[in-house]
């Protein structure tokens, strides 16, 4: 049955999103307060961008809690169920779907991120509540913090796909 | 401390398949008991993955809603519900509802607690909750004096029929036996519809089977057709891993393999519903928009639509003319070309109207008919597959709607074929075994008997009318106004010796009354309407067996207790049998005492072999026999199962990957029938031209891809409570602006026949003037819209043939709070 499970679920366009999964997109540069080696595993606090840069329209790719769970920064044109700033308008979610762990896309027009692998979407807008799709949770909703004129990830709401835990 | 616990390498494991859409997919169960959890180093998990690191993409995953804590008579267990990767059916994949099978178990100390976990008998006032010996002897007792009296058609049923959830061959074997053998009664009607009847009658004159193909079929098509589907939604894993595969070319290589030195490309795909779908969406993703063909067509129109195409087809001399001539009547289709294809009628005027009445413009039609039958290079016959399911069942009109759609599969020669084929997508999965009905054609309208009073005793079992059957308030009301009578005399009752109570039922029994049994999982609608409720075992709780949309036979293992004193339906069925039987022994009536023998089965399997001996795969309905089969083999077979109707060959099982490869028709003769399908116009039938006429919106319905049939289960699980805490009511924006409508606001959908409320959705996938609702939703019933008006060739409701009006009720925010009002029809 291996050859059924290989050929089953791969189409043109989500090899592509795979092959894009990983990584960090430059242009930030996160600072990874990584915890020190214990067995709470606390929740790290990241750095993500300034808040006077952040304006509606923005995307920021991220990492959080560690390298290989990335996670995207939205600021939403108005207020939005926990944003934060000022506007309350920015947001932050795994970008891992909830489905099968493919990367989400954003959809600047349709304001909802789209998992290209089974089209799970999800809004940003409702907390990363399901559109409509084949995922059982919602996308996990990273929580931020507005310190110092810092937005900072400081911890994350709902299960990561592919762990058993968030701190690994 | 692990947010979601993981298996230990000593957990249980079982197999199963999923319990709700007809697709089936394979699913692996791990239990152990609370606590001791799996390490996330691979040798301390029985998922052998290091868990340690980040899982990739379509790697392993105990999502939160694959794991729920149980608890059995000998303490607490930790259950994970996993796709299995070994399936053929879903390689892996989990659909949204296959997802949270763990989350639909049983606990007591959870949101499944409602299950109904023992038999009760309620008046008005009051429920008295009983065992199993005293709800079968007053159940028995009233059975008996109404068959005595008024004679068995006084006892109706109308009960579940279908495989997964709480179905299976061995339940409805067992149901079939009670009351096909034992009350006789020709009373009867299955789960969603008034009556006893096929669905799809049209293809069973025709000898064509309603489930033909096998899933790899839709990977090997050069077309794929739906008509009145919405696969991303309701067969979703069929459409994820089958189907899509073919639209992005991925299965290009095994189309290759199969077929050498036949021309092959991508698939395409031609969709015919009103709406635009995440299907058509998704399949314009995958395939690219020019190799979809999405006709978005008027309602009742179907018949016109398909019939166009086949005259397209006709008369470009694109039909399969060898098998027509080998393997059809001819006859047959010598009559289907003058009534259904009007060959005596001029074509471009016989396209027009089939173009005004669907609303497709006359290229499209010719396009579908090139899609469909144009042949490839090298002139090589195009493999066609086509689907069709409530979009075309509950169509207007049911026989005809049908008959278009096997006789174009006829007409192109796609039957037998790898990448053919003309099946219902489905909805539940199947396991049809049950002794000969009674059940004339056209059947019966037992909803009709209901109400006029001529059911003295009405057993509805693992389904709830209340909600989903058509003029639903109509019958709603009938039964709380002939329950109260019988409701009084069990009240007046109380304590009293049975057959004191029974000769007090009897006694408001002729007044009108009736005796309402509720057999179900949960409380519903109907069973808080019963006076004898009957808690029933469900998915897990028992070793069942059932089909999907392959015939594709399968062991569910039990894997848990059922709650409290519940049975699997066989269980009852027996129970009430055995008592039957002494009653009529005491009363030395030997002929009704032995109708009411046999019910000892000693376990789930004895009911499976039971209805084996009697039900292996005759010609005339051979999709469900399973000559050959037992538990030890299907054990052995795990999740794959083996493919509906087997037959021992030099003493070998072999299964039928598809049907008909030997050409061997259904029919006494062996050849298929075409079946005539003139258009049922000039106009609408009556009833439904006056909600017509007097109303401004079509309220198209249907199901979602995220809450099952009534959301038995689903209303109880936040997850999806939550995206649609009262029913949807998609409608275009256009419209809602001219009603002053927004996004979330409460409206009420109102006509003569009723009103419900439901929660508006503006959204471009319907068309101007055209609505969709969510079905079944037990918050509002659309089926209180839904007129009397069935087809009468077959008593198949037109269950989407609605009209009202919509009025604006206003914002709820605690009801829209959760629900996202972005378009469920975007693919990116």
């Amino acid at each position: 049955m291996t050859d059924s499970k290989n050929r089953s679920r791969v189409n043109r366009r989500q090899v592509l999103s795979i092959g894009a999964a990983s990584g960090l997109v430059a242009g930030i540069s996160p600072q990874m307060h990584a915890p020190a080696q214990a067995q709470a595993k606390p929740m790290p606090s990241l750095e993500i961008a300034n808040l006077a840069d952040l304006k509606p329209g923005t995307q920021i790719d991220f990492a959080y809690p560690d390298d290989e769970s990335p996670a995207v920064l939205l600021v939403m044109d108005g207020p939005v169920e926990d944003g934060i700033g000022p506007d309350q308008n920015i947001v932050a979610f795994s970008s891992l779907c909830t489905h099968k762990g493919c990367n989400v896309v954003w959809h600047a027009d349709q304001k909802v991120l789209v998992c290209p692998c089974h089209w799970s979407s999800f809004d940003p807008g409702k907390k990363g509540r399901m559109i409509i799709g084949q995922a059982s949770s919602g996308l996990p909703q990273i929580t931020l913090a507005v310190d110092g004129g810092k937005v900072t990830a400081t911890g994350v709401s709902g299960l990561i796909y592919g762990r058993q835990t968030n701190v690994i | 401390m692990t947010d979601t616990p993981l298996p230990p390498k000593n957990a249980e494991t079982f197999n199963t398949v999923c319990q709700f859409c007809i697709v089936g997919c394979g699913y692996k169960v791990f239990k152990w008991p609370e606590g001791e959890d799996g390490g996330a180093a691979p040798d301390e998990n029985a998922l052998n993955v290091d868990f340690r690191e980040q899982q990739p993409a379509l790697g392993a995953w105990v999502a939160p809603l694959a794991h729920s804590v149980i608890t059995q008579k000998d303490g607490r267990y930790s259950v994970a519900i996993l796709p299995d990767d070994a399936c053929q059916v879903n390689s892996g994949l989990a659909s949204v509802r296959g997802a949270g099978l763990a989350a639909s178990l049983y606990r007591p100390d959870g949101p499944t607690r409602t299950r109904l976990t023992s038999p009760a008998i309620r008046s008005g006032a009051s429920s008295e909750a009983v065992g199993w010996d005293e709800a079968a002897d007053l159940g028995a007792r009233v059975i008996k004096a109404v068959m005595d009296r008024w004679g068995p058609n006084s006892v109706g049923m109308k009960f579940f029929d279908h495989g997964g959830g709480g179905g299976g061959f061995e339940n409805n074997w067992a149901i079939g036996r009670f009351f096909f053998n034992g009350i006789k009664t020709s009373t009867i009607s299955i789960h969603n519809r008034p009556a006893y009847n096929s669905e799809v009658h049209a293809a069973g004159d025709a000898g064509i089977a309603p489930l033909t193909n096998a899933y790899v079929d839709a990977q090997l098509a050069d077309t794929i057709v739906i008509v009145g589907a919405n696969p991303y939604e309701t067969q979703t894993n069929y459409f994820l891993n089958h189907m899509v595969l073919n639209l992005a070319g991925t299965s290009q290589g095994m189309k290759e393999s199969a077929f050498p030195g036949e021309p092959s490309a991508s698939g395409r795909m031609i969709i015919v519903d009103p709406r635009r779908t995440m299907t058509v969406a998704t399949a314009e993703n995958a395939a690219g928009a020019e190799n979809v063909l999405h006709l978005q067509n008027e309602p009742g129109s179907d018949i016109w639509l398909l019939n166009a195409i086949a005259r397209v087809i006709q008369e470009r001399k694109w039909h399969d003319t060898g098998f027509i001539r080998k393997h059809t009547e001819v006859q047959t289709y010598e009559s289907y070309q003058r009534s259904t294809l009007m060959l005596g009628r001029d074509r471009d005027e016989f396209l027009a109207e089939a173009s005004q009445r669907s609303g497709i413009a006359v290229s499209d039609i010719v396009k579908a008919a090139e899609w469909i039958a144009k042949p490839k290079a090298q002139n090589v016959r195009r493999r066609t597959l086509f689907h069709y399911e409530k979009g075309l069942i509950w169509g207007y009109k049911n026989y005809e709607n049908i008959a278009s759609i096997i006789d174009l599969a006829l007409l192109t020669g796609n039957f037998g074929r790898p990448g053919t084929g003309c099946s219902r997508l489905g909805g539940h999965q199947e396991a049809y075994v049950r002794p000969p009905a009674s059940a004339p054609r056209p059947a019966r309208n037992i909803d009709e008997a209901v109400r006029r009073g001529e059911t003295k005793v009405f057993w509805v079992g693992g389904c709830n009318p209340v909600l989903t059957t058509l003029r639903a308030e109509a019958l709603a009301s009938s039964l709380k106004q002939r329950r109260q009578p019988v409701a009084d005399a069990l009240e007046q009752t109380r304590g009293r010796p049975a057959a004191e109570r029974v000769a007090a039922v009897v006694e408001a029994l002729k007044q009108g009354g009736m005796f309402l049994i509720g057999q179900d999982i949960y409380p519903t609608s109907t069973t808080d309407l019963a006076h004898l409720v009957l808690p029933a075992a469900t998915w897990g709780e028992y070793d069942m067996t059932s089909i999907n949309g392959e015939r594709r036979l399968r062991l569910y293992q039990k894997f848990m207790e059922p709650p409290g004193d519940a049975l699997p339906d066989w269980g009852i069925m027996a129970r009430f049998a055995r008592r039957l039987h002494t009653l009529y022994v005491a009363d030395a009536n030997p002929e009704m005492a032995n109708r009411f023998l046999d019910f000892d089965w000693a376990d789930d399997e004895a009911v499976f072999i039971d209805a084996r001996y009697t039900f292996s795969g005759k010609p005339s309905d051979p999709m469900e026999g399973y000559a050959g089969v037992d538990y030890d083999v299907l054990r052995t077979l795990g999740n794959n199962g083996i493919q509906t109707p087997t037959r021992l060959v030099n003493g070998a099982l072999v299964g039928t990957e598809r049907l008909y490869e030997d050409r061997k028709f259904g029919t006494p003769s062996g050849k298929a029938k075409f079946i005539p399908a003139p258009p049922p116009w000039t106009g609408y039938a009556a009833v439904v031209e006056r909600q017509r006429s007097n109303h401004r919106f079509w309220i198209n319905n249907g199901r979602s891809n995220h809450i099952w049939q009534t959301a038995f289960h689903h209303r109880y699980l936040e997850f999806y409570r939550e995206r649609a805490p009262v029913p949807y009511l998609e409608i275009h924006p256009d419209d809602a602006t001219a009603l002053a409508i927004g996004p979330g606001d409460l409206v009420e959908v109102y006509n003569e026949t009723g009103t419900v409320q439901a929660m508006a959705y503006p959204a471009d996938a319907v068309k101007p003037g055209h609505c969709f609702m969510l079905f079944g939703q037990p918050r509002g019933a659309v089926g209180d819209l839904i007129s009397d008006h069935v087809d009468p060739d077959t008593t198949i409701p037109w269950y989407k043939g609605v009209w009202a009006d919509i009025r604006r009720i206003g914002p709820v925010p605690e009801l829209s709070a959760t629900v996202s009002f972005k378009p469920t029809n975007f693919a990116g």
